[in-house]
This record gives C-alpha cells, sequence and structure tokens, in this order.
C-alpha cells in the first residue's frame, strides 16, 4: 500500500516543510491540537547593507519594491569589538533591560530574532509593543529576522527537550549563521577580514552563554556588555533587577513575608463558581493601607483593610479577592494615614526578618477598631476582603523622588526608597550608583517585581527628569503620571498633512471637486466666541432674522475630518490622544498646529471649510426644522467673551453682527431656562484661572474665573448642536453612533452628602430625579453665606457618576440619558480639533446626510468600543492632569507669600479635617498635630460631624462651617518639595 | 447477524462443496495454502492523520483497508453528585467512569449510518472496548470534568469480506497511539491543559497497563478450525464467533518469569482475557441447496417425483447449507484455540506491538 504519512525522504521539497505541534484551549474550556505547517525559505535576507547577496535574491511586494537594508555597513565598536559589531539580544535581556535599549546613545545596530520576539510577546504584552515600535523607528536601526522561516536557522526540537532550550538553541543558531553569512558578504566584495563586523549575543541566562561560548559565538551577559560602554554608570542602573543569587539564600530559610498567591486555574475555577471574584484594585486617595474593589456580585465596592490583605496588590492591577468571613469585617475608615509619615525611616537595603505589618502601621490599624457604636453606616462593619491573586499587573512607569533619609552619601551602588508622586503607590526600593547625583531631582522608574519575602516593590530607575522645582521637570512628571503623549509628532504623522501647509486655501473656484456638496455660507455674517488667546476657534455662529418671524441660527463647526481621513497615521495618532490636554501654560494637542490653529481653526477674514448645523427657530425658542450640511464660511470677527459682552452692552453698536449676537443671547437665556424647567443642573467645579507674567511665566496671582453672559451663549448653543446631532447619527447608525451620556447616580452615592446636610443645616436633599435635584440643591442656601451654596453643588457633583462615551449598541434607548444636562439623546460634537469623539461623530454625520460614504472603521462596533474605552481614560487623565497643573501653579504663585484667607470645612475626620479654599480652588488637609505642639487631644462627634480639640489647643470645627486659614507655601525637607501649606487660624470669618 | 449487504456468493453448490470437503480435512487444506492458524500478512501505520490525537491504518492483504481516528474533548460532567465536598463518591481517588464517554461510529462505504450493518459493528467494538469498565477511568479528569472519546472508523474499500477483523485491529492501533494533553492543573479546578503537545501522555501508558482489546474471526467447519477466514472460506462455513480479548495487567509474580523468556521467545506471555463473543451467522446459511447428479436431469439422472424422495441429501459431494448451530463443545474449543498461550491471540497482540510506535 502506499502509505499515507507524509513521507519526508521521497519529497523534494521536503526539507522546506516542516511543521509545528501545539495544544490550544480556548476560553470555552475546549481543548484542541493544532498542527501548522511551515515553509522554509532560502531568500529571507540579512539586511545588513554589507551584504551584496542578499540584495540579489531578497523577495520583492506586489509592487516590486524591496525592503531597504537596514543594518548599517560601518556599525560601532566598543572596547571589546573593535571591528564594530551587531547585536542580538535574548528575551529574557529584552525583559530585563528594555529601557536600555530605547537609549540614545547606545545599541544600535540590532536583530531581533522572530524566536525572541515571540517568546517576548507571550511574555508580557506592553514590553513587545514597546519593542515593535523601537524596530519601526528608523534611526535605531533595529531589524527583525525570521529565524523561524529562514532554512538554514530554523531549528527542530529534539526528543525530551525543552522549549526554552529548543529556543536557546534557535538564538545560537541564527548567531552562528549571521557570522559566517557576514564573513561571506564581506570576503565577497573583497573585503579584509578585519572589517567583518561581529555578531554578539547579549543574554543573562548562565546556561546560553556556556553553550554559546563552546560554539565559538561572542557572547556576553548584559552587564558586561554595558560596562565596555561610555556612560556605563548611568546605564548599568538601568537594568532590572534579576533573581539571581537567590539560590544562595534559600539555604537559610527565606521568610515568606506575604503569602503566595493562589494558582491561575484555582483562581478561574473560583471565580466561575462564585467563591472568588475579580476586579480592578483601588487605594483610597487619605489611607495607604486601605483598598477597595468593585466586584460585581456586591453592590457596594469590598474593602482591604491592611498591608497583609492586600499582599502585594498596586493600584490598578487586575486582582481576584476572597471575601473575609462575618467577624472579620471592619469599619470604614476615619482616619487619615499617610505612608510617608508611617514608614518613614525605614532602611531600604533590609531584605531579611522582615515584618509585613510594622508596629507603627499596626497600631494605626488598631484604632480603627475601636470604635464608638454609632448609627452611621461608618460604624457597621462592611464587607472585607483579602487579595488572593493577581491576575493583571498595570504597572506604568511612575514619576517620584528618592526619600533622602535612605540614602547614604557614598557613592557606592546601594538601594534606596523612592517615592512615587501618586500617593496610592508605595515606595519603591531601587538600585542605583547615583544616588548621590539624583538627590531632589524627579525621576521616572518602572516597578519591576515584588516577591513574596519582600515588603516593597523592587524597580529600575528609567531617567531622570529634572531638578524638583524645575518647571520643566515638573511639567514633564504629570504629564507622565497622567500618561499623556507629549512627544514631537512623528514623520509619519506630519505627512498626512497637506503638502501646501500654511498656503492652503479654500479653493476659488466652486467647480473644484473640494466644493462637492459645500453650501457656500460665505455671505453669513458669522463669528467665533472664546477664551482669551484661543487660537484654535472649533465653532462659530450666526443668526439672522426671518421674513416669518422667526430667526435661522446656525453653528458652524471647524471640519477636521476633511483633513484627518480614516486609518491614516494621523488618525491613529489623535485616536491614542484622545483629546487636547491643557496645562496652565502649555497645551498639548491632539492634531498638529498646523491643522489645529491654522487650516481647521474658523479663523476671522478668512474662508475655511466647517460643517454646518442650521436651524429655524421661533422667537419663544421652538425649534421648527434643523439642517446639517458641509459649507465653506468666512468669519468676520473673532471675538473673547468679554469682548463680546461688553459689545453687546453697548446700546451704540447697532450693526448687523451686534444685532445678531444680542439675538443668540436672548434665544441662549430662553433654552437655558427651559433646559433648568427640565430638571437640567448647574454643577459647580472650583474654577480658577492663574494670571501669569508675560516675560517670565510665573505665575502672579490667582483669581476664579467670572461667569459671563457669553459664556453661556456659547454653551447653550454647543448644547443645542450637540444634541440635534446626537439624534440624527442615531437614527442613521442606531447600533454604532458616538453618544456620550452621563448614568443617573445611585442613590447612596448622595447619601452621606444629604445625612450631613440634613444633620447640620436642617436641609433635605432629594435625589429622585434630575429635577428634583436641582430644585432641592436650589433650596440649599445659607442666607448668611452666599457661598454656602456653591460649596453643596460641588459636594455634589463628586457625587455623581462620570460622563461616558459609549456606543450606541451597547446600551438601551433609556440608558442614553444624559443626567447632568437631562438630556434624552447627547453627543459631542463641537470641538473636533481637541476631542476624538468629535471627530468620529463628524465622520458618522458626514455619512448619516449622504455626504460620503461612511468608512469601515467608524461602522465598526468593536472598533468604536474599543475607541471609547480609550478617550473615557484620556479624557480622565486629562482633567486630572490640568487640576495637578492649576494645583501646582498655585503653589507656585503664593511663593514667598502668606496670604490669610476664608476657607470651608468641606470633610471632617478623627485626626484632622479638610479645608476648601475658593479663592484658590484648593482644598487643604489639616492634621491635628499641625495645630499646636505637641498635638491637641481630638474628640470627634462622628454623627454630629464636629471635632473639638483639647489640651494644647482648643478649637472647634463643623462640617460647612467657615474657617480662616493661613496659606503659605513651605519647602518640605525630606522631599525637596514645595507644597501649600494651610494653618488653621480660627473658626468664623475674617472680620 | 446475517450480514446480508455483503455482496453474494458467486460460486456454486459445487464449489462450495469441494471447498467445504478440503477445508474439513485434518490439516484443512485452505485455498491459498496457508495453515489454519496461519494469517495473511498486513500493513500497518500508525500516526497518520496529525489532527487528530490518535491514528491508525492497516490494509489487508485481500484490498480492504481501514482508518481510525480518535479525537477528544473536554466535557463537563453532569449528573455525578454535586454534594459538598467529602460525600457523595467518596475521596477523590474514586474515579467513576461512564460508558456514554465513548462514541464509536463506523463508516463502511455503500451503507448508510443506520444500516443494521455499521450499527452492529460499532456495538462490538464498543463492547469489547468498555467490557472491563477500566477503560472509561482512563477518560476521568476531575470529578466535575472527563474526557469524551470519539472513534471514527471509516472502511474505505468495499467490503469484500466480513470487515470486523480489519476495523477491530486498526481500532486497537489507533488507540495505542492516542495521546492526551498533559493535565497541569489540580485536583477539582477547571482543567487547565499543557500547551506542549510533546509533553502530552500516551492514552495507555506503556507498558503496564492492559491493552486495548481485539476481536477476531473464528470459523469452524465441521471439526475444523480455522483462523483469518477469507471470503469463499466463510462461504463455506458451519459457525463463525467473533472472539474479543484483551491483555490484563500482568501481575507482578509472573513478571519476572516472563522476562527471562522474552528474549527467547522474541514475545512476552501476554494474560489473554477473554471479553466477549458473538456468533456471526455464516453467508453459508444463505446458499442453495446444490442437487445430486442422480436426481440432475442435466447428467442423467431421473428428477424427483416428491421431495420425500430426499435424495441426494447427506451424500458426499453434494452442497447442503448448514443447518442448526454449533455444539458447545466446538464453541469451547474455538475460544479455547484463540486464548491460549502460545495461540492465535498473542500472536496478533505481537505482531501490532510492532507496528507501534
Amino acid at each position: 500500500m502506499t502509505s499515507l504519512k507524509r513521507s519526508l525522504v521521497s519529497d523534494p521539497y521536503a526539507s522546506n516543510i516542516s511543521s509545528k505541534v501545539y495544544v490550544r484551549s480556548t476560553k470555552a474550556g475546549k481543548v484542541q491540537k493544532i498542527v501548522r505547517e511551515l515553509y522554509l525559505r532560502q531568500d529571507i535576507p540579512c539586511s545588513s547593507k554589507l551584504c551584496t547577496a542578499c540584495l540579489k535574491n531578497a523577495p520583492r511586494d506586489a509592487s516590486g519594491i524591496l525592503a531597504p537594508f537596514v543594518l548599517s555597513a560601518k556599525p560601532a565598536g566598543t572596547k571589546k569589538y573593535t571591528q564594530g559589531h551587531y547585536l542580538v539580544p535574548d528575551t529574557n535581556a529584552l525583559l530585563n533591560a528594555l529601557d536600555l535599549f530605547e537609549q540614545k546613545s547606545a545599541f544600535y545596530d540590532v536583530i531581533i530574532l522572530q524566536t525572541v520576539l515571540e517568546e517576548l510577546r507571550n511574555r508580557s504584552i506592553p514590553l513587545y509593543n514597546r519593542l515593535i515600535g523601537l524596530t519601526k523607528s528608523e534611526e535605531k536601526r533595529f531589524h527583525v529576522f525570521f529565524n523561524d522561516f529562514r532554512l538554514e536557522t530554523y531549528v527542530t526540537r529534539g526528543e525530551g527537550v525543552s522549549i526554552n532550550d529548543r529556543n536557546d538553541r534557535a538564538v545560537r543558531r541564527a548567531v552562528k549563521w549571521y557570522s559566517e553569512h557576514l564573513a561571506q558578504a564581506v570576503k565577497a566584495a573583497d573585503g579584509k577580514s578585519g572589517q567583518v563586523p561581529a555578531v554578539v549575543m547579549l543574554s543573562d541566562d548562565k546556561e546560553n552563554l556556556k553553550k554559546a561560548k563552546k560554539d565559538g559565538i561572542d557572547s556576553c551577559s548584559l552587564r558586561e556588555y554595558v560596562d565596555g560602554l561610555d556612560d556605563a554608570n548611568n546605564l548599568l542602573d538601568m537594568i532590572a533587577v534579576v533573581k539571581e543569587g537567590r539560590e544562595i539564600k534559600d539555604t537559610k530559610m527565606v521568610q515568606k513575608v506575604h503569602k503566595d498567591y493562589l494558582t491561575v486555574s484555582k483562581m478561574m475555577t473560583g471565580v466561575k463558581n462564585g467563591t472568588l471574584h475579580q476586579g480592578i484594585f483601588n487605594v483610597t486617595p487619605y489611607n495607604y493601607l486601605v483598598g477597595s474593589i468593585k466586584v460585581p456580585a456586591f453592590d457596594k465596592p469590598l474593602m482591604i483593610l491592611g498591608r497583609e490583605s492586600m499582599n502585594r496588590a498596586v493600584h490598578g492591577d487586575v486582582v481576584v479577592v476572597e471575601v473575609l468571613t462575618k467577624d472579620q469585617w471592619k469599619e470604614a475608615s476615619t482616619k487619615i494615614i499617610e505612608e510617608e509619615t508611617i514608614n518613614k525611616d525605614e532602611n531600604a537595603d533590609a531584605e531579611d526578618g522582615e515584618a509585613v505589618v510594622t508596629e507603627r502601621e499596626q497600631r494605626a490599624l488598631q484604632e480603627e477598631v475601636k470604635r464608638v457604636h454609632s448609627k452611621t453606616s461608618e460604624g457597621r462593619a462592611q464587607p472585607t476582603a483579602k487579595v488572593v491573586g493577581v491576575i493583571k499587573r498595570n504597572w506604568r512607569q511612575c514619576v517620584g523622588h528618592i526619600e533622602e533619609s535612605s540614602v547614604s552619601k557614598s557613592g557606592k551602588p546601594q538601594m534606596v526608597f523612592l517615592i512615587p508622586m501618586d500617593k496610592k503607590i508605595p515606595k519603591i526600593r531601587v538600585r542605583t550608583r547615583q544616588a548621590a547625583e539624583i538627590v531632589g531631582k524627579r525621576v521616572l522608574v518602572t516597578i519591576d517585581s515584588w516577591d513574596v519575602d519582600s515588603r516593597y516593590p523592587v524597580g529600575h530607575f528609567v531617567r531622570s527628569l529634572g531638578d524638583v522645582e524645575n518647571k520643566a521637570a515638573e511639567t514633564e512628571a504629570l504629564l507622565l503620571e497622567y500618561d499623556v503623549q507629549y512627544r514631537p509628532f512623528p514623520k509619519a504623522v506630519l505627512d498626512c498633512l497637506p503638502a501646501e501647509g500654511h498656503d492652503w486655501i479654500v479653493p476659488p473656484s466652486t467647480d473644484d471637486p473640494g466644493w462637492q456638496d459645500r453650501r457656500d455660507l460665505r455671505h453669513l455674517q458669522i463669528c467665533s466666541i472664546d477664551p482669551i488667546g484661543c487660537q484654535d476657534i472649533d465653532d462659530a455662529l450666526h443668526a439672522r432674522p426671518l421674513p416669518n418671524g422667526n430667526f435661522e441660527v446656525g453653528v458652524h463647526i471647524a471640519d477636521v475630518s476633511h483633513f484627518v481621513k480614516p486609518n491614516s497615521a494621523m488618525d491613529a495618532e489623535a485616536s491614542i490622544r484622545g483629546t487636547s490636554v491643557y496645562l496652565v501654560d502649555k497645551r498639548i494637542d491632539m492634531l498638529p498646529m498646523l491643522l489645529g490653529t491654522d487650516l481647521c481653526s474658523l479663523k476671522p477674514y478668512v474662508q475655511r471649510y466647517a460643517f454646518s448645523a442650521i436651524w429655524e427657530i421661533t422667537p419663544d425658542a421652538e425649534i421648527v426644522n434643523s439642517e446639517f450640511t458641509k459649507s465653506v464660511i468666512k468669519s468676520r470677527e473673532a471675538f473673547s467673551y468679554e469682548q463680546a459682552q461688553l459689545r453687546v452692552d453697548d446700546q451704540s453698536q447697532q450693526d448687523d453682527l451686534t444685532l445678531a449676537i444680542r439675538t443668540l443671547l436672548t434665544l441662549s437665556k430662553k433654552f437655558k431656562q427651559k433646559r433648568m424647567d427640565a430638571g437640567a443642573l448647574s454643577l459647580s467645579s472650583p474654577e480658577v484661572k492663574v494670571e501669569m507674567e508675560s516675560e517670565t511665566s510665573d505665575p502672579i496671582d490667582v483669581k476664579t474665573k467670572k461667569h459671563l453672559d457669553t459664556m453661556s451663549l456659547v454653551e447653550e448653543f454647543m448644547l443645542l448642536a450637540n444634541t440635534s446631532v446626537a439624534a440624527k447619527i442615531y437614527s442613521a447608525f442606531p447600533q454604532t453612533a458616538m453618544l456620550r451620556r452621563h448614568g443617573a447616580p445611585p442613590k447612596t452615592n448622595f447619601e452621606e452628602l444629604a445625612l450631613q446636610l440634613k444633620t447640620k443645616r436642617g436641609l433635605e436633599l432629594s435625589v429622585d430625579s434630575s429635577k428634583a435635584l436641582a430644585d432641592s440643591l436650589d433650596t440649599c442656601i445659607d442666607p448668611n453665606e452666599p457661598f454656602f451654596n456653591t460649596l453643596v453643588r460641588i459636594m455634589a457633583t463628586r457625587c455623581m457618576m462620570a460622563a461616558e462615551y459609549f456606543c450606541s449598541g451597547t446600551q438601551a434607548y433609556p440608558e442614553f440619558r444624559h443626567y447632568g444636562l437631562a438630556s434624552e439623546i447627547y453627543t459631542h460634537f463641537t470641538s473636533p480639533i481637541r476631542r476624538y469623539a468629535d471627530l468620529v461623530a463628524h465622520r458618522q454625520l458626514a455619512a448619516a446626510i449622504d455626504y460620503e460614504p461612511i468608512h469601515a472603521a467608524v461602522r465598526s462596533k468593536g472598533k468604536l468600543e474599543a475607541v471609547c474605552r480609550n478617550i473615557n481614560v484620556r479624557h480622565r487623565n486629562a482633567q486630572l492632569a490640568g487640576r495637578a497643573s492649576i494645583e501646582y501653579y498655585v503653589g507656585q504663585a503664593l511663593k514667598g507669600r502668606i496670604v490669610e484667607e476664608e476657607g470651608f470645612v468641606m470633610k471632617v475626620f478623627s485626626n484632622g479635617f479638610v479645608v476648601f479654599v475658593p479663592r484658590f480652588g484648593i482644598e487643604s488637609l489639616i492634621r491635628l498635630r499641625d495645630l499646636a505642639e505637641p498635638e491637641p487631644e481630638g474628640v470627634f462627634d462622628a454623627e454630629e460631624y464636629v471635632l473639638e480639640t483639647k489640651g494644647s489647643r482648643e478649637i472647634r470645627v463643623e462640617l460647612f462651617g467657615k474657617v480662616v486659614v493661613r496659606i503659605s507655601d513651605v519647602l518640605e525637607e525630606k522631599t525637596g518639595k514645595r507644597v501649600v501649606k494651610s494653618e488653621f487660624v480660627k473658626s468664623g470669618g475674617k472680620e | 447477524m446475517a450480514p446480508q449487504s455483503l455482496q453474494q456468493i458467486l460460486l456454486s453448490p459445487a464449489e462450495l462443496s469441494y471447498l467445504h470437503t478440503s477445508l474439513s480435512s485434518n490439516p484443512p487444506i485452505r485455498p491459498d495454502g496457508r495453515t489454519a492458524t496461519q494469517f495473511r500478512p498486513l500493513i500497518a501505520e500508525s500516526d497518520i492523520l496529525p489532527g487528530t490525537n490518535g491514528s491508525a491504518r492497516i490494509c489487508f492483504a485481500d484490498g480492504t483497508e481501514a482508518v481510525v481516528g480518535v479525537k477528544a474533548e473536554v466535557e463537563r460532567s453532569s449528573g455525578i453528585s454535586r454534594d459538598v465536598d467529602g460525600e457523595g463518591e467518596g475521596e477523590e481517588g474514586v474515579k467513576k467512569g461512564r460508558n456514554e464517554w465513548v462514541e464509536i461510529s463506523v463508516d463502511i462505504p455503500g451503507e448508510r449510518d443506520d444500516d443494521s450493518n455499521p450499527i452492529f459493528l460499532a456495538a462490538v467494538l464498543s463492547e469489547a472496548l468498555l467490557a472491563d469498565g477500566e477503560f472509561v477511568e482512563r477518560l476521568w479528569i476531575n470529578r466535575h470534568f472527563h474526557w469524551r472519546l470519539y472513534l471514527d472508523v471509516l472502511l474505505l474499500s468495499p467490503p469484500l469480506s466480513y470487515p470486523l477483523p480489519l476495523l477491530s485491529l486498526t481500532t486497537h492501533l489507533a488507540l495505542l497511539t492516542t495521546r492526551l494533553p498533559k493535565l497541569l492543573s489540580e485536583k477539582d479546578e477547571d482543567p487547565l491543559f499543557s500547551d506542549d503537545w510533546d509533553a502530552s501522555e500516551p492514552l495507555y501508558h506503556p507498558p503496564h497497563t492492559s491493552h486495548p482489546p481485539i476481536t477476531l474471526l473464528v470459523m469452524a467447519v465441521q471439526e475444523t478450525i480455522i483462523f483469518d477466514p477469507s471470503k469463499e472460506e466463510l462461504a463455506v462455513a458451519d459457525a463463525v464467533l467473533a472472539v474479543s480479548l484483551s491483555e490484563s495487567p500482568t501481575s507482578n509474580s509472573s513478571s519476572q518469569d516472563t522476562e527471562m523468556e522474552m528474549d527467547v521467545e522474541g514475545g512476552k506471555k501476554r494474560n489473554l482475557r477473554l471479553l466477549a463473543v458473538r456468533t456471526i451467522d455464516p453467508p453459508s446459511r444463505l446458499t442453495h441447496k446444490g442437487l445430486a447428479n442422480k436426481v440432475n436431469t442435466a447428467t442423467g439422472g431421473t428428477a424427483q417425483k416428491n421431495l420425500e424422495d430426499g435424495g441426494g441429501d447427506g451424500e458426499e459431494g453434494v452442497w447442503c447449507p448448514p443447518r442448526g448451530g454449533a455444539k458447545r463443545g466446538l464453541i469451547k474449543e474455538m475460544i479455547g484455540r484463540v486464548l491460549e498461550r502460545g495461540g492465535v491471540g498473542e500472536e496478533v497482540l505481537d505482531g501490532l506491538c510492532g507496528a507501534e510506535l
């Protein structure tokens, strides 16, 4: 009979075919045997500019274009390899020190093998993504060589050989082949053998290095290699802490400080049958020993109390928890506990015999347990849990500074503690040689691991940002903390801009294809109203009376979707950035400036492309009809809010433009009234403006923003536009419209605030509907204190859910509601220059009006959901970054000054209270021990929200009470930071 | 059961009688010159289907060939007690299997799935496999999960002879080479398997546990017992049995003896165990009676006037389809021959072992 088996002997192509067999388990639990055939080739090029043979045989793509060779003909040399060298890193070298490879000072001409790339992808996706970014950058000259597809470098696994060993052998084989191949190439070009660059394998695996020596391959460990480079000291710090040397320690019993994690299968089984729960671990902002986790099974988040229960989970990780038995449930914390204070003066080097919970921590926790029996929910025990395993770590690079007390002044390598800027992340142990130099600087570090036997996580140093007080360093630190992409736009993105650059104009002739389907609205009296100094003008308005007594009102938005096409590099970059970030003195743009401030911006006196929404409105602000169209406009004037307000108020001005603005103003007032009647909320965030000296950009003063009528004008019409567009794109794309919703807050969020208002002021807060809430907020006034109402609104804002972008197919229609605006359906449409969501809405609207066919990317629900997730995160980060920037500047504005200001008590703890100062828009924490030396004894009445002190100083503060604080800036000795410090002066107002 | 759809026997009564006579002599004279216990050579290969967990292919000398593929799937166990830990099934060491976990399907060209032949063959094969009750224990993963095994038996050539031994041997070989992914999780957790196929474990760990069963056809012509009957030989059989046997695990005491004799005989002594015996209706029952010369008008005889004359009944040389069953003694003898030491069963198992891996 003829054999059915693929007989490799008789097949002429047999040596070129190989197969891989493995087992794949699907999520549903199916287990499949997968067989993949591999066709091995001989024409995969080595990509070295020295080699002409590969150039001849290299495969070309469909258009006949050859991928250019990357590796340079004259690569850099080191002390050891003077004739130049190419580097071939092993997987562990990349895992431990990817930051090193990203350095500009060394590590060029690197060959990344396919085996190594795939192993890296299986181990760590973020590192893999970073490596791919490196390979795409042209200046670093990284080349991915597909050694598993190339016949000469393909290695089969022997019997009983592990996958790791096989991969190591593949790496060695590839290195050997490369050196032989290059030698041949140089010989063919009649070069001397001294010119052949060495091919060096970098690995931290001792076995691999030994075998490489036996095979006669150039190899060295990372440390050795880095030693041979200039700038070795800096670079050596960046190598992550490796686990070697642990074997020696094992002989004396390594004391397990934390509990081991459960195995993955145990955790999965537990989650599936409901005994364990999975969720994202959060640390509470005021108390670093208390964490919480929201799981689907419980309404309220579960509490995780204490270091032992947290078991090495870091804020943001996806963890699995087990609920503790009822007798172990603890009460919610009313103390402020900061790691800095409790755990200072610890020895960074101490690695043995550490307890998880130090005495000081234990004491702090124990005082929690001594609770007076009380009626509030704070007194009752809440479900508590402990962490039993981590599914995914979300460690990112964090910014922080070295703890001074942990540094010894010698130049030797030592372990120091790094305190991250974000209080939710614990101290990190870092080994460095340059401790003395980087004290007092802001540095960037990454956490590498947190072992079972270590009290703190261990990490490595990436780079220094600059001195702590230095503005540039601080700004960079802020941007890094909130994960804002601030690097300049790469070349690929800039290539997407129109070639004419600043000379681009709207085509003058209306027959030009650019005019197709665009309406000519250049005759309309259009103007824009924006903050002072605004250059990226997104929106413009016009209004004119119609013969039938109604008004024609138009909102014109910059037509960004004309310039940013889907799936282009610029679109990808904008999608990742998600939004423009506004810091006090800087703006990180989502789109390149050419578009944002020139071509797309609706600047006055020039013609621009726009996307217009035009309504016919009765004088009573009823909408008769609406339409959307692409257009060309010419804005007549660009006003600032103040200028527009002045112009409206000035009765002598009677030209068309001013009349139009007045019409808009009256209509906007009517719209606003309608919204309020429907239950829209007017909530307050503390808005603060920092005035800066023009030359040095040093802040002079801080003022709260005044609210003008013209601001409401613009706001109302933007809301109208957004709502109309939302309805239109939803009707065209019911499954995939990009919308924005604001969920109704659950009653429990308001419980505490309602109780506080009732107890202190006898006021009712009704949360049945947004109208009820709005009305009851209106009644929360204090006749003696006008600011009280704003304070309550600020606190109410914090109880709200966050508004989020979503894809219409993922929610039912009732969920589309925007609670805060009391609108059934809403989206963001009016700021495409600074928000990616608006750009998507533009594309969808253009398809809805049949201007252009819908692009697949904007139609796919999966893609849109991913986009929504990203922009929600970016939006939040941008807000936080903006606030942090204001805080920093407020601190700077106060430099050297001492100001006494009025404030209001927002929150009361047993050992302190939080004061909100409206002038600066800041919240400061005043601890009992800050009041006087020695610390006065505090008596905390949890039900009446009153804190009284006895002893060295006697004060009485109550919630919502007015106090006077002295605000100054102080240089903290141990951190070298300048912080805003508030001192309590007295209760009551400033007389 | 009568294999009715097998090709009709195109032998005349004279030929049938001739065959019958030569086979019933002692030693039997077989048309192809084999001895009573001699098997025709076969060609076997395993692991021919890379996508399956195990596969095999056997071609018999008469041109019939069969392919068997084994696939395994993880399935949640139901009905096994959901009691709180400690009760119900007893300790976790108790593995209880169920016969539903094995599904055998036989495909014969020219027949539908629900024809009696494929169903009968599938039943015989699964009966043999499940008879000892120990096979399904290998499929147990933990209290909540088990493997479900699908055996697809395909006869590739038209059924020229009774396909049972071919299918059975092919199934045996396929099961021997079946591998299951290696389990990484412990105890009652949701099963997690290793990605590495090379780490997978064979279903039958060599060499100590038992082997999959085989089913052989044994036929008897009067007192003579013949193995591996060809189509013509089956046409004249008096009794045909399908005997399923397997090797039981060797006990410790006898292993020492067997090891010493291993080299000498080229095969170890096995402990064979009878699993099942089924009678097969031989096709000879469907043949027609021959006519004696003296009553055949074509050869100068006179036709019978009435049936009672009965001439030619039992006359030598005149074919008569067999009637009635086989004697007990004969059946016992047939089974004994299969199972005896150094007998046919061992020979077949040895042969197949050689094809393995």
